[in-house]
């Protein structure tokens, strides 16, 4: 009786899921066949699906004109200082906000969920010539630093973090452990999924970050990639699709690797070792 | 109590901070500086969008073979959010020599005082296409020079408006509504033309009518938007729609697809949609469409667009930068350009060489420049512009008034203002 | 060992008890030792975030009350302090009004669904009874990772009255869609179900993380007592995923609060002003160098987002 009301369950959670992931899917896959069809296609109305003529001379221009070691490596540096400095600082002052007591920690948490809440566009360009006055425009030092921790990624490793239980703090701590060794030892293996989330989402927004590059640098060599890809696709009074499908598609491989890499951190039965 | 004492000198010191503030009454023409005789020197760091960012370093190399001192350092900067990249600089003081500004960027650019007047001895008013000339003006002073134009024409299918009777084209709104008529009902289109219905950049398409009504619209001082001459172009405009020649809710990206078809008769654009119309069509379809002046009222006006050179008064090298931009308007050098990326130049005796008076479609073009306005270079237009295309949209699709939208615009333009 | 939930043990503070224990110098020290190790974890951040985020925000805010336009950048002070005028205009000004009016009916409807949807995908990706877990994480992540000009394609083609997917399918049944974009009443609604197909993949990792964090002890107690699959939901997950979803509410609340991609590339904030949201508004102000004005908006949006965060807050918050 259970088995049958099992399977029948399977199987409507299957079907959901499957149509769920046909809906999902649709446009990436569209974007990734159309980055290989010619100009004209593309444009096509109603759009087609599959390639009437498959061509890879989007790629071809794209990697001829662009310098794409250059801009990948600019990217790469970037996000991944940007990554890991929101994993270390965020977790810090996440694990301190959750389960440590010092004076001033209330304001704390107030002023970063106030900067959550502030819209992004206000602070841009105060925030820019702040950057310039420190002398760091057209450096990877001002490509990285203001972005080098974030109340999301704070706001998100409290939230977490308040969920571990406190037993295991204080049977480290009665043990004589010191505060950081108990954060590296104990906390921070538990919250492998917190992280891999907060990971995957800092890489990513750091990843596609536009706007900022291309007003901190001022020659080339310090775009990152999405602004050398607008250079090439986007003009006053038209778009290269082709160009643009194709930079979205090479731009988007880095983030799925890096979900990829980070989903497996998704699994169970880590946050249940620690309790025996 | 320690905190109330911190937040009161914290609102203390913002207040005496905003008390500092103020304006002063000021502004007027400035005078230009004249620059300095002989060959460039020095490094010049020049700023340039899109295809012309990625192509003017190479096409420098020229310069600096007649100028072996100097070098050329061009950054190429994505047309997205370059407005939002050149306010950042000039707000951080981090501005390179040159940059290239579009020209309905001007007014904005000029008004923050960023931008060094042009040098009378380099360069005269009258080599320039009059409107392209215009939009580097404000306040009476130039502010750098115009390097290439667009300007729109009427794109029309010729087989089609051969069997609705305008084998040579249209030559006068009545002809361009007799045409759309024609291609719709003898010859089979949908739409016999398609005019943008509101939403963003549909002044382009608009004002062309009003000034070839001669509608003045527009000064650096004055707002005229409420006039019978606007409201009889509106109503004109409008009258496409109302009589389902003109579609309302055209999908995105349906045009070009639609012209080839034969589904579109006709529509308004620049220069670019040749390339974009003739790939789309494949091979041979350039003999299948051809493209008019503006339909004549009282005159046959166009809109004149492109991007303007500007040296920047923080600039590291100013007379270098101006010896540059003297370079680049030289009339071979302008043709030459046109070669390497197919901008029209700005420069009328350019227009003589062949390359470009030998060529059908650009002859046409270069005649439509030779009378074609852009709005005045003040900092509100596009904010102006914007309000004028949300009126735009009511009048193409709720049928509004034309002279209700004509007050409705003049009104809101009023409020708005010319920021001087 | 199956002991009762953890979220139960009280969150007591860290070395309350030895504090009631000793007396005088001692408990001095003891509490400075405690202020120096949370400020010492707490001090990167706090330094970064101070320089890069905090004076920002001070400046713009003073810029909120006075009258500076992108064309006295280069000056800065030589604006005049105009007080509350900037933030007076803007409930006098219609499209301000009519954005308000849109981004809250999409934030009223958005976020509840985006949230449903989300914890759904996240619950049937957590249950055991699912394999090739990895290919629909990932698969239901893209949107998220999707470039906006190939949504914008896709969804354009889908809505489009004539050829478009939705419409043929309802053509099907015999009903007559309308034109889903270009129809006032119909442009928003579509944009809300576009950015909940957009999002919910963000939010659903975040549920993952937090529901993975729930021992498996404690369903196997539940099922033991001989609760349902649902029971098992409301009384073990739920609670326990509640600082999980006050985070997911509370995150979703400020994106949409801030909606300005999909009406940007979709509908340009049309037909007719319907689709237009704040944060659009904001950015054509910024885009015309009214910077006092749109300085002023932005704040009134934070006001905004702040009132919903307090909200969910108090909804979701933790009961000490």
């Amino acid at each position: 009786m259970v088995r049958t009301r099992d399977r029948v369950a399977k199987a409507v959670l299957y079907a959901v899921l499957v149509l769920g992931l046909l809906a999902v899917v649709g446009p990436f896959v569209w974007m990734a066949l159309s980055s290989v069809k010619p100009e004209a296609e593309i444009r096509e109305v109603p759009p087609t699906w599959w390639p009437e003529t498959v061509t890879l001379e989007n790629f071809r221009e794209l990697f001829s004109r662009l310098d794409f070691p250059l801009y990948f490596f600019n990217s790469t540096l970037v996000a991944a200082a940007v990554t890991a400095g929101n994993l270390l600082f965020c977790s810090l002052v996440g694990y301190a906000l959750a389960k440590l007591r010092y004076p001033g920690k209330r304001l704390l948490f107030l002023a970063v969920l106030g900067m959550l809440m502030v819209p992004g566009m206000v602070t841009f360009v105060p925030q820019f010539v702040l950057v310039s006055n420190m002398g760091l425009t057209n450096s990877y030092a001002g490509l990285i630093l203001p972005f080098l921790v974030g109340p999301f990624g704070v706001f998100l490793m409290r939230q977490f973090l308040l969920s571990i239980p406190d037993d295991l703090i204080e049977a480290a701590r009665v043990d004589g452990a010191g505060e950081l060794r108990i954060f590296w030892r104990v906390v921070l293996p538990l919250c492998r999924p917190a992280l891999a989330t907060l990971g995957i989402l800092t890489f990513l927004a750091s990843w596609n970050n536009f706007l900022w590059p291309l007003v901190v640098a001022t020659t080339e060599d310090r775009y990152t990639l999405p602004v050398a890809l607008a250079l090439y696709s986007v003009g006053q009074n038209k778009t290269d699709y082709g160009l643009l499908l194709a930079g979205a598609v090479v731009v988007v491989v880095p983030v799925l690797v890096v979900f990829l890499f980070l989903q497996r951190h998704f699994m169970r039965g880590i946050a249940t070792t620690g309790l025996k | 109590m320690r905190r109330t004492i911190r937040t009161g000198a914290a609102a203390l010191a913002a207040v005496l901070a905003l008390a500092a503030c103020g304006r002063d009454a000021g502004g007027g023409q400035e005078e230009a500086t004249a620059v300095a005789e002989g060959k460039a020197t020095g490094e010049i760091t020049v700023w340039a969008m899109g295809t012309e960012g990625e192509k003017l370093a190479d096409f420098a190399k020229e310069f600096t073979a007649e100028n072996p001192e100097a070098t050329v350092n061009v950054t190429a900067v994505p047309w997205d959010a370059a407005h939002q990249k050149i306010a950042s600089a000039i707000a951080a003081k981090q501005t390179p020599d040159v940059s290239m500004i579009g020209t309905t960027w001007q007014g904005e650019f000029a008004k923050t005082g960023a931008l060094d007047p042009t040098p009378p001895d380099l360069f005269k008013k009258d080599d320039f296409f009059p409107g392209a000339w215009d939009t580097t003006v404000v306040d009476g002073t130039a502010y750098g020079v115009p390097w290439y134009v667009e300007t729109r024409l009427v794109y029309y299918r010729k087989d089609l408006a051969a069997q609705a009777g305008f084998p040579e084209g249209p030559k006068s709104w009545d002809d361009l509504k007799a045409m759309a008529k024609g291609m719709k009902e003898k010859a089979g289109a949908t739409w016999g033309m398609n005019l943008q219905p509101g939403k963003t950049g549909s002044w382009q398409s608009v004002l062309p009518f009003a000034w070839s009504n001669g509608a003045e619209v527009a000064t650096e001082d004055t707002l005229s938007f409420g006039t019978p001459e606007l409201t009889e172009a509106l109503a004109y405009y409008q009258s496409f729609f109302t009589e389902g020649l003109a579609p309302t809710a055209l999908p995105d990206g349906a045009l070009e697809p639609g012209f080839v078809k034969g589904e579109i008769g006709a529509f308004i654009s620049g220069p670019w949609h040749m390339g974009i119309v003739e790939e789309q069509g494949g091979p041979g379809f350039k003999d299948k469409y051809a493209v008019a002046r503006m339909p004549a009222k009282k005159s046959s006006t166009s809109f004149i667009g492109g991007s303007n050179l500007a040296v920047f008064k923080d600039a590291k090298n100013r007379d270098a930068g101006w010896k540059f931009v003297q370079w680049l308007s030289k009339p071979e050098v302008q043709v030459k350009w046109y070669q390497a990326v197919k901008d029209l130049p700005a420069v009328q005796a350019a227009w003589e060489d062949p390359t470009l008076s030998g060529d059908t479609f650009l002859a046409t073009f270069g005649d439509q420049l030779a009378d074609a306005k852009a709005p005045p270079a003040i900092p509100t237009w596009e904010q102006i512009a914007a309000a004028f295309d949300v009126e735009v949209e009511k009048l193409c699709k709720q049928n509004t008034d034309p002279a209700a939208t004509a007050k409705a615009i003049q009104d809101q333009a009023t409020a708005i203002g010319t920021g001087a | 060992m199956t002991s009762a939930p953890a979220a139960a043990a009280p969150a007591r503070p860290v070395g309350a008890e030895r504090s009631d224990r000793s007396a005088g110098p001692v408990r001095r020290r003891q509490r400075l030792r405690r202020a120096l190790t949370g400020w010492a974890f707490s001090a990167p951040f706090t330094v970064l975030f101070l320089v890069f985020m905090a004076v920002p925000v001070v400046v713009s805010l003073a810029m909120s009350f006075t009258d500076l336009r992108s064309t006295d950048l280069r000056n800065p002070f030589a604006v005049n302090v105009v007080g509350f005028d900037n933030y007076a205009r803007l409930f006098r000004d219609e499209l301000f009004l009519r954005a308000s009016v849109n981004t809250l009916v999409f934030v009223a409807v958005g976020v509840p669904l985006t949230i449903v949807v989300a914890l759904a995908a996240a619950s049937a990706l957590n249950s055991a009874l699912v394999r090739f877990r990895a290919l629909f994480r990932v698969g239901f992540y893209l949107p998220v990772v999707t470039s906006i000009v190939a949504v914008a394609v896709v969804w354009r083609f889908l809505l489009d009255p004539e050829v478009g997917l939705l419409n043929n399918v309802l053509r099907v049944v015999g009903v007559e869609g309308p034109n889903w974009l270009g129809s006032t009443t119909t442009a928003l609604p579509s944009l809300i179900v576009m950015a909940v197909w957009r999002n919910f993949g963000f939010l659903m990792v975040i549920f993952l993380a937090g529901l993975q964090a729930i021992p498996g002890d404690l369903y196997e107690a539940a099922r033991l007592d001989g609760a349902t699959r649902w029971q098992q939901f409301r009384t073990v997950t739920l609670p326990l995923l509640r600082p999980t979803l006050l985070f997911g509410g509370v995150v979703t609340g400020i994106g949409y609060l801030q909606l300005f991609e999909e009406p940007f590339v979709m509908t340009q904030g049309g037909p007719l002003s319907s689709t237009l949201s704040v944060s659009y508004h904001i950015y054509n102000q910024f885009g015309f160098g009214n910077y006092g004005y749109a300085a002023a908006a932005s704040y009134v949006l934070f006001v905004a987002i702040v009132a919903l965060s307090v909200l969910q807050f108090r909804l979701l918050g933790e009961r000490s």
